[in-house]
């Protein structure tokens, strides 16, 4: 808007510029040449080796035995379909991702909440609560996985001794430990919901909520009508950022189960990895990571197609 | 009435003290057993006593070479900071003052690059590596690590340029100043927060990864979370030298978010105004 306006008034200049090009045209290059390098560079190095991925899927290619790779069309993906293995990591996928996301917004939510009032004692809190997020992802599976050991940790030995996980632990327990693993990320990411929740909640008209208030509106009236319609744009960028780490989880599962036990907390990821850098089998791995990059471009669509977040805000 | 606000400030106060212990205790445990002997880690049940000892921090010089592994980490968090911001930087600027309605949709691609799993470009890149002789050396991980940070530093950078002050940028074009100039000498001082928040985001990205650093790298060119993550697997290494390891994977980075909180909270929220 700005600088469409600075160009009416540099209409006039052109006249004085030794090139033929209008102000307009050369801020334009000038902006492309700005922005050029970042884009080239993702083109190169990230978005390349997707490509050469995505055509290794419809390869048979083990590096194994590198010179027997040939083409083979869409069996990779038909024998991911056929993989039990590999239909539990699916379903374990959206589980955990559909789990830690809830759970990290109904908790981040509360918090939010409860620091939504700028003084001393909440800004501390705020700086210390987001210690979890900055722990490595690695060094947390391995706080966690000696956390709920039966045997000597702190919260699975009570645990176990009054019956509340099996005799081996919780994350040894078939069919709790992806649940222990979603309340394990909810851990390390609730606070940094809470944030930019809490940042959503500040931008809130405050005259509009203490009119309503003496308009006699009850908290929770307030807080469905008002607040949370409100809250949208901030809540759209929190869910959809976590949504997409969520989806490709890999270090605290890697540490604490490595996808057992059996294939109990088996991800898309894990499996990926496991195909690949274990078995050495790129086509499969492959394959695989095609599968999660088209579950979070999806994921990613349907969230905006259905939330349209802050249309007005890029307009 | 003000009794009542009061009680409810009170009780506020308290939960967000029950939070904090729920956030804090697994860290502080984490610090505590580097200083318990290994017998009282073992112990069945838990003990919370113990005599400190400093014995897990001798075996964590004695098996580990701990100033290579933190010169790794410190190489390629400082290397892939650097490159990011170098390209990142510029093209969060394009992309604020552009004009185009493409525009915003480059800069959702750039946040979209940021998720994808890591699984779908280390393949490919880890064997392109293996081609061109960079497998092992500390190039490998800092280029692929630059290409994220890159695009999340331009994603950042779009919003702190979007929201800061474009009048003073005009003023100086309209008086002669070049394009550059103005990117330079007006726009950049005005968010300093901004790249202070994206330099703590790249270092913090770099420095807890291990997937890359572990297919990337060698023997005398890993990272002090591939050395963590190798260690753990080890029958000799207990968990009190684990603990006394994760002190120096863990605290510089908790320690710079604390130093540096501000910007941190600004850097993160920046996308909601």
């Amino acid at each position: 808007m700005s600088i469409a306006s600075r160009d009416g008034a540099s209409a006039d200049d052109d006249a004085t510029l030794s090139s033929g090009w209008s102000y307009a045209r050369k801020r334009q290059l000038f902006l492309i040449a700005m922005a050029a390098p970042a884009l080239i560079y993702v083109l190169a190095v990230a978005v390349g080796p997707m490509v050469q991925g995505f055509l290794y899927s419809f390869d048979n290619y083990s590096l194994i035995h590198p010179g027997s790779r040939h083409f083979v069309g869409l069996d990779n993906y038909l024998s991911l379909w056929r993989d039990p293995t590999a239909r539990r990591a699916l379903i374990n996928t959206f589980a955990f991702t559909f789990g830690a996301v809830t759970l990290e917004f109904v908790l981040g939510l509360g918090v939010a909440l409860l620091l939504w009032c700028d003084d001393w004692f909440n800004r501390v809190a705020l700086g210390l609560l987001l210690i979890p997020a900055t722990v490595t992802p690695l060094v947390v599976g391995l706080i966690f996985k000696a956390l709920l050991s039966p045997e000597y940790g702190m919260l699975g030995y009570p645990l176990a001794e009054l019956g509340l996980s099996g005799p081996r632990g919780l994350l040894a327990d078939p069919q709790r430990a992806l649940a222990t693993l979603v309340a394990i990320d909810a851990w390390e990411w609730t606070p940094l919901m809470a944030l930019i929740l809490l940042a959503g909640l500040k931008t809130l008209p405050t005259d509009i909520l203490e009119a309503a208030a003496v308009d006699g509106a009850n908290g929770p009236q307030r807080f469905w009508l008002m607040v949370l319609p409100l809250l949208l744009p901030a809540a759209f960028l929190a869910l959809i950022l976590r949504m997409m780490d969520a989806f490709r989880v890999f270090d605290i599962i890697f540490v604490t189960t490595s996808g057992g036990p059996a294939d109990a907390t088996d991800t898309l990821m894990i499996y990926g990895v496991k195909q690949g850098l274990e078995f050495f089998n790129i086509g499969a791995a492959s394959a695989v990571s095609t599968v999660i990059v088209v579950c979070i471009l999806l994921m990613a669509t349907a969230f905006i197609v259905v939330l349209k977040p802050g249309r007005d805000r890029h307009a | 009435m003000p009794d009542r606000d009061r009680l409810l400030l009170i009780l506020r106060r308290l939960a967000i003290c029950a939070i904090l212990v729920v956030a804090l205790a697994p860290v502080v445990w984490l610090c505590s057993i580097a200083y318990k002997p290994t017998r009282d880690i073992f112990a069945s049940p838990p003990t919370f006593l113990f005599t400190p000892t400093l014995d897990n921090f001798e075996s964590v010089f004695r098996y580990f070479h701990l100033s290579a592994l933190l010169e790794s980490s410190l190489i390629i968090a400082i290397g892939s900071t650097a490159v990011s911001l170098l390209i990142g930087v510029p093209a969060g600027y394009a992309l604020a003052r552009s004009e185009s309605p493409r525009a915003i949709w480059l800069a959702y691609f750039f946040l979209i690059i940021r998720t994808v799993p890591p699984i779908a470009t280390l393949i490919p890149f880890y064997l392109l590596m293996r081609d061109i002789g960079l497998l092992g050396t500390w190039w490998a991980v800092i280029i692929l690590n630059s290409a994220l940070n890159s695009a999340f530093v331009v994603w950042m950078m779009f919003s702190f340029f979007r929201a800061a002050p474009i009048s003073t940028e005009e003023a100086a074009l309209t008086d002669g100043c070049t394009d550059f100039g103005a990117f330079i000498r007006i726009a950049l001082p005005s968010v300093v927060p901004g790249l202070i928040a994206s330099a703590i985001f790249c270092v913090m990205f770099s420095w807890n990864d291990f997937l890359y650093a572990m297919f990337l790298t060698k023997a005398d060119t890993k990272t002090i979370s591939v050395a963590l993550l190798s260690a753990y697997g080890t029958k000799d290494i207990s968990w009190g030298t684990l603990g006394a390891l994760a002190h120096f994977s863990t605290l510089p980075i908790v320690a710079m978010m604390i130093l540096l909180n501000r910007y941190f909270v600004q850097g993160l929220t920046q996308g909601v105004h």
